[in-house]
Parts: structure tokens; sequence; C-alpha cells
């Protein structure tokens, strides 16, 4: 396989399995609990290095995944203490086990490959150098086989506790008191996450692993309200980010994880502006048009409550309106079309209005309301 | 009819004549055992007690409200119960059993403001969470569990919105989805937490109608409730409860303004049952008789 099919291909790999327990980390809210574990792992990486010598050793990745979980149970207890709000008890833990990290790294590992740069944003274009060999045979690289692994792992999971994942999340009281223990759950996911972002941060590193496993599910919330439907999307924006990214770092010869962060990003701006529903755009042509409609609304309680009176013949006249409702001569003729539209009012000779009867209900009910 | 039908301090006689309407898996629990026993139930958080030495019976088919002053332990007496708060004392029996062997007879309605509306799932899928307990571990609902979640949301008059996106439902319509759910999850013992919580008039009286069928037909009401007026209407009887249990029995015999003046430290925000504009006299139930017009 050429190079660059094996890191889009890692890419790939990673992204989807980050975006997977990425879209219950945003939807339970314990976003940055992905940026604590994916920085507090080095000391379970570190740690377990010490013990076996061996930078290849599959101990590194257990010993990765309970430091991960630790974080998680530091950051609760600390919570639970009640003189820590959650937000404040992440940045305490995960900076505390990280820098206890680096200074190990530093005092004792100084010589060998374990770089604070590389922890931070991984060099994907390296990966594929670390090949898994059995009997002389080339399996291809190493990340790519793991990533594999923890991709069905994590979507086996999902489909496995489907249900249990989303009750709990959803309310958690009813979970527990249906006999699926919310703790049970929540640790069982946080070891997922963990083992996520172990494998993950090998291959990208931790600055990558927050960016795939946070922005693809934040972006799919905005398209869509199926959690289903929220999955797929979240996948299939975190691939987009990946192979986006690869091609944006090759043209702009950058960091090729930085570039996929990056893109996860753009996603994000992007559905956020342009979400059909919940995007900017949506909501400010949203509020344009009940603007218009609440005008017209104004317009036909105007016109009534000025019928039969002695001052109708000016209150009723098209000019009269701009002054009287302070509209601008523009605004006034678009409410005005669309109050002729639905046949609230028509129009008598160039410059006055009438109520039709629909109209006059109509100002009727508003004024109730 | 279950007139006269309220919880009591003592094992009530039994002899609750059932209107089933439909059978449900399990056998019927002796309709002498008392629906919820709580003896020298403790809660404490932080060595403060939130419920002291609080000793409780309330018998099958009956409806009761948990009335007391805000912080009274209401809440927390209903989630200790249900085992999702830590007791600090005390013993807790339902339907004659620990809460892990009747878990299946147990619904749970939390108030309304727990959950996040805007999770991504439709009003179906709310309601089919309450099939889970009876699936089990990794099973998934099929064609039985939507038949159940339909009928469900047609008792609560929501079959309309079964597809709608949860964030897209109104205040009584988001508690009457959790009505159903607690429906289809086919409980002998249900526990509400403030179902009439930024609920219509309307809405209420629907609600109520579908929590007093329950009761007909031998279920056990248990709701946290804040609008002292509507107690003797609603239920036929109270705990009282300030921390401590003030009183708890028939709402005739319980409701009444010493007992009030106690729980709530003087002042009553309600006039007495006896006072000349209250709603029905003691004794009387409110499933006997038409229901009262609508308000609005």
């Amino acid at each position: 396989m050429p190079l660059h099919v094996e890191i889009q291909l890692l890419a790939v790999v990673v992204a989807a399995a980050c975006a997977l327990p990425g879209v219950f980390l945003v939807l339970r809210r314990v976003a940055l609990i992905s940026d604590a574990i994916s920085h507090s792992v080095l000391l379970g990486i570190v740690l377990a290095f010490f013990w076996v010598r061996d930078l290849t050793h599959p101990a590194l990745i257990l010993g990765a995944t309970a430091t991960g979980i630790l974080t998680v149970a530091l950051v609760e207890a600390l919570h639970r203490s009640g003189r820590v709000k959650e937000d404040a008890a992440i940045a305490l833990v995960f900076p505390a086990l990280f820098s206890l990290a680096v200074l190990l790294i530093a005092r004792y590992a100084g010589q060998i490959h374990l770089d604070v740069h590389s922890v931070l944003l991984g060099e994907i274009a390296l990966s594929p150098f670390r090949r898994w060999e059995v009997g002389g045979v080339d399996l291809g690289p190493r990340s790519l086989w793991m990533m594999g692994g923890i991709l069905i792992l994590n979507a086996g999971a999902l489909l496995l506790l489907w249900k249990e994942l989303k009750v709990s999340t959803f309310d958690p009281a009813l979970a527990a008191s249906l006999g699926f223990s919310p703790v049970v759950l929540h640790y069982a996911f946080m070891t997922l996450v963990s083992v996520t972002a172990v494998g993950a941060f090998d291959a990208v590193g931790s600055i990558l692993v927050v960016a795939l496993m946070i922005a693809p599910p934040a972006t799919a919330w905005l398209l869509t309200d199926r959690l289903s439907v929220m999955v797929g999307l979240s996948v299939a924006l975190a691939v987009a980010a990946a192979v986006t990214g690869f091609w944006a770092a090759w043209l702009l010869d950058v960091s090729i994880a930085g570039s996929m962060a990056a893109m996860t990003g753009v996603g994000f701006v992007l559905a956020f502006i342009l979400a059909p529903d919940r995007g900017v755009l949506a909501s400010l042509r949203r509020r344009a048009r009940q603007r218009v409609e609440f005008s017209g609304m104004l317009l036909a309680v105007h016109l009534l409550h000025h019928e039969g009176t002695a001052d109708e013949s000016v209150e009723t006249r098209v000019d009269h309106l701009q002054k009287h409702l302070r509209w601008s001569p523009d605004f006034a003729r678009r409410v005005i079309d669309r109050a002729e539209r639905v046949g609230w009012v028509r129009r008598e000779g160039r410059e006055r209005l009438r109520l039709t009867p629909l109209g006059r209900e109509t100002a009727k009910v508003g004024m109730i309301r | 009819m279950s007139n006269g039908m309220p919880p009591s301090r003592d094992d009530a006689p039994p002899g609750h004549p059932r209107g089933r309407t439909w059978n449900r898996a399990g056998d019927d629990p002796d309709p002498s055992v008392p629906a919820l026993e709580v003896d020298d139930l403790t809660v404490a958080y932080r060595e403060q007690p939130v419920l002291w030495d609080v000793d409780l019976r309330i018998r099958q088919g009956s409806a009761t409200a948990i009335v007391g002053p805000n912080g009274a332990g209401k809440t927390t007496l209903i989630r200790s119960i249900l085992g999702l708060v830590p007791r600090a004392a005390g013993r807790v029996r339902i339907l004659g059993s620990p809460l892990e062997d009747v878990r299946r007879q147990v619904a749970y309605v939390p108030q309304r403001g727990s959950v996040d509306w805007d999770f991504p799932t439709s009003v179906e899928d709310v309601v089919l969470m309450g099939t889970y307990g009876h699936l089990g571990w990794f099973r998934r609902p099929g064609k039985r569990e939507r038949e159940a979640a339909r009928r469900a949301l047609e008792r609560v008059e929501m079959a309309a919105f079964a597809h709608r996106q949860i964030s897209e439902l109104s205040g009584g319509q988001q508690q009457r989805v959790f009505l159903a759910r607690a429906l289809v999850q086919e409980a002998r013992v249900h526990f509400l937490d403030e179902p009439f919580q930024g609920v219509d008039a309307r809405t209420e009286r629907s609600i109520m109608d579908v929590l007093h069928e329950l009761r007909d037909r031998g279920d056990t009401v248990i709701a946290v409730h804040h609008s002292l007026q509507t107690v003797p209407e609603y239920f036929d009887g109270v705990v009282l409860l300030n921390v401590r249990l003030i009183a708890a029995g028939p709402v005739d015999a319980v409701f009444t303004d010493e007992n009030l003046r106690t729980a709530y430290g003087g002042r009553i925000p309600y006039r007495s049952p006896t006072s000349p504009t209250s709603p029905p006299p003691p004794g009387a139930s409110p499933a006997a008789g038409p229901p009262p017009p609508l308000e609005g």
C-alpha cells in the first residue's frame, strides 16, 4: 500500500473510532473529560514503560487505560466533595497527572523516544513506519491494527449497550430505578473513552483526539434530532475531516494532525452558520419572518382600531403607516404585501388599506391573545 | 371503587376489589400486603438529616400525596425509597419485598426538569425507555414494546406526537410523555415527583384521570404534590412531611389545620378542608361523582 493511502486509512479509522464514544461524551456534557483523559494517559504510559522497559509492550496500553479511568474517578471524587465544581475538578486533575508524566520523562527517560511534542500533536505521518511483522511477513502499520481493533470494540459496545447508554444519558434516575446502574455504565463507557484515547493518542496525538471526539458529534447535533442519525453523521463528519485534513496538509505542507483538527472545526463552523434548523442563518431568517408576521398583526389591529372613526381616511393611508408605526418604506411594503397575500387587507385605490373580514377576525383574536 | 381506601400507619385489612383492565405478567401480590412500608428511614447529607426517622405504611389501591414545605425532603423520600440516594438508616419494603426483588413492579416519574429535553430523541423513544426494565440488559425493544408504547401514548392523548422531537413539546406534553413512559412499565406502585408542575388545568385533570384509573384497578399511586387545595379532591391519603413525618393517613383524618400548621411552621398556604369554600367534604372520594368542570 502506498504511504499516503496507509496514512489516510489510519486517519479514517482513528476518526471513526473517536467519533463513536464522542457522541455520548457530548450528550452527557462531559466533553472536557476527553481532554483530561487524552493528556493524563501519558502518565500511565510512562509508568508502564518503567515497568516493562519496552515502548511497544501492550502493558503500556493497559497502564494508560488505567490512568484514564483514574482521571475520571479523581474528577468525580473532587466534584463529589462539594468543594470544587466539575469543570474546575477536570482542570485540576489532568494537568497534575500530565505534568507528573512530563517530569518523569525529563528526569528518567530523556534518552528514549517519548517526547512531549509528539505526545501533543502526534505524528501520524510516522505511524506507518512502525510495522507489525509476524514471521517476517509485513502485516501493515501497527497503529492501524490497534485502531481497527478499537473501532470494532467501540462499535460493538455501542450496539450492545445502545439502549442502556441512551437511557442512562437521558435520565440517569430512571435508568437506576430500572436496574441499569448509571455508575457501572459510566465507568464502562469511560473505559472505552480511555482505551480509544490511548490508541488514538499513540497515532495522532492528544489534540486531535479531542478534536475528533467532540467536534463531529457537536456538529452532528446541530444537524439532526435523532440519536442514531447523530452517531452516523458524527462518524461521517469525522472521516470527512480526516481525509480533507490530510489533503489540506499535503497542499499547504503543514502538520497532518493539526490540519485534520482544523477541518473538524471548519465543519462545525459551517454547520453552526448553515444548519437548516439550528444554524445562525436559519434563525435570523426565522426572526425576520416572525417580525413581518407580527407587524402584519399590528397593521390589522391598527386598521381595526380606526375603522369607522373620523380619522379613518388618514389612518389607513399607506404613507401614514410609515409615520404612525415608524416603519421604513421598504419594510412597510413587505408587511403590506404579506398582509394582502394572506388576505387580511386589500388596497383601495393606490393609497388606502381596508381590512377584509378575515383580517378583522385575526385582529380581534390577536388582541385577546 | 376504592372509596375510603387510604393509606394507614397500621397494616390495612385486606379485601380491596380489583377492577383489572388487563392482565400483567407476574402474580398478583396479596392485597393485604402494604404497597409501601418504611421503617426508621433517615437520610443525611453531609451529616445533616434531610429525613429523620420516617415510618410509613401505604396500602395498595390508594392514591397518596406527599406534602410539605420546600426543603421538607419530599423528593428525597421518594428517591431514597427507590435507592437513588443512600439511606443513613432504615428499612424499605415495597409490596412486602426489598426493592431489588420488585423493581419491575415499581415505576418512577422524576421531575420534568430533571432531564435534558434537547436530547436527540423522539416521544416514542422516550416512552419505550419504560419497557427497558422488562427487557433487561442488551435486549432491544421490538414490535410488542412499540405496541405498548402506542397504547400508552393514546391513553395520555399524545399518540399524534409519537414521532415528534421531544424539545418541541410543551410542559404539559412533556409530563404526559413521562406518564406514558411510566404506564408501559406496567408497574403496580407508581411514584411521581410533582407531576403537575408547569402543567395547565386541562392536562392536570387528564393526568389525574389516568392516575385514578390506575388506583381503581388496584395500583398504588404516590405523588409529591404542591397544591394543597387539590389534595382532598385528588388523593385518598396524605403524607405530611417536614424532615420528620408530621402525620400520615386518610385525607379526612390527617389533613387538618393543626397538622398543616405543624408541617408548615404556623403558616398554612391553604384554607383547611373544613372551611366553607373547600372542595369535597371529608370522606368523599375523588373517584365518586362526576369530575368537576374544567377550568379555562
